[in-house]
């Protein structure tokens, strides 16, 4: 653990503006299960904008996608989101030990 | 069999709650209480009846429903932690997907053992899905839960806040669903008041009776018949002649 792990997980985590907004999303609104279309107007942004960022969250597996029917279906998966937020918490705490 | 809303001025109106297994239609304006009604019922299940229940939204975010139902002394987080009720914020195209082989909801549904499930509101199900499919896809969604034995609140909003005639949906829902309960703002001497009435549950007699209900700390609290007026559904009531009559004898006026 060093300085260039908490910088690459933090960029993949919250490294644009869009994927905090996605984390907020999830964070205060844990029951969504829904399309990428649907989830970029919740927050008011285009599809085409935020696909590449979920994409990113759905490989660190703080998010969820299943395909059901003809449709991809994204929600938060609760226990890896709480592991990621873990290891970022150990991360700080070791960089700031210095 | 009845499963009761908790609610128990509501219950005595249904002679002894909703029918188990039916799909229940709450009808009203913006600002009627249809959400409080619906996620009551749900809580009131968790927390009185040891049923767990399923709350699908569509516009209205799970953030906003935890805040308003605090205000009601409701808390939903902690029935979520305790696997009593879920709140799933989706949008349409997925709660038809529902209705094919696989879905997320479904498994929702057994995962938590569900008895009891809301959809707030199925007035959304009309702006994504073609007019020419809606009834067939509603058909089918009313069906699903049957089989699944889930006794069900749907909500739908009403285009007119007062007025002389109600329309739910274009596609005949009201005949697809087995009760109807019908929420609406009234004027009566200057100020507006809620009222409640049951339009029909299939296979049951019910209470006729158009009654007031507030939107208490506590939740619903339906009160007494508006039994002296007339007319009070179309939003301009007058008084009932027998009363009318009472009132002008006493006054010695001609009426």
């Amino acid at each position: 653990m060093n300085e260039t792990g908490l910088r690459e997980l933090s960029q993949k985590l919250i490294g644009t503006e869009i994927k905090a907004e996605l984390l907020r999303l999830f964070h205060m609104n844990p029951g969504i299960l829904d399309t990428v279309e649907s989830i970029a107007r919740r927050i008011g942004r285009m599809p085409k904008d935020v696909e590449t960022e979920i994409s990113t969250l759905v490989e660190l597996g703080v998010l969820r996608k299943e395909r059901f029917g003809k449709l991809d279906v994204l929600s938060l998966n609760t226990s890896k989101d709480k592991e990621v937020q873990k290891k970022l918490a150990a991360l700080i705490e070791e960089s700031a030990k210095g | 069999m009845r499963v009761s809303t908790g609610i128990s001025a509501l219950d005595a109106m249904l002679h002894g709650g909703l029918m188990r297994g039916d799909v229940t239609l709450v009808v009203g304006s913006a600002g009627t209480g249809k959400t409080t009604l619906a996620l009551q019922y749900l809580v009131n299940g968790a927390t009185k009846f040891n049923e767990n229940g399923l709350y699908i939204t569509f516009e209205q975010m799970p953030a906003q429903i935890y805040r308003d139902a605090a205000s009601f002394g409701w808390d939903i987080r902690k029935l979520e932690a305790e696997g009593k009720l879920r709140v799933v914020c989706t949008s349409p195209p997925v709660l038809v997907q529902f209705v094919e082989e696989r879905n997320p909801i479904d498994a929702i549904i057994s995962e938590m053992s569900a008895k009891r499930i809301v959809i707030d509101s199925i007035s959304n199900l009309e702006s994504f899905i073609p007019a020419s499919e809606l009834r067939g896809e509603l058909y089918r969604l009313v069906n699903h839960l049957k089989m699944k034995e889930l006794t069900s609140i749907f909500t739908a909003e009403s285009q007119e806040v007062f007025g002389d005639h109600l329309v739910v949906t274009g596609v005949g829902l009201s005949f697809l669903v087995d009760c109807i309960i019908l929420l609406r703002i009234v004027e009566i001497q200057s100020s507006l008041k809620k009222a409640l009435t049951v339009l029909k549950i299939r296979g049951s007699d019910h209470d006729k009776q158009l009654r007031e209900f507030e939107i208490t700390p506590q939740g619903i609290k339906i009160a007494a018949a508006f039994a002296q007026y007339e007319g009070v559904l179309t939003g301009a009531p007058r008084r009932s002649t027998t009363e009318a009559f009472t009132e002008a004898f006493k006054k010695g006026k001609k009426i």
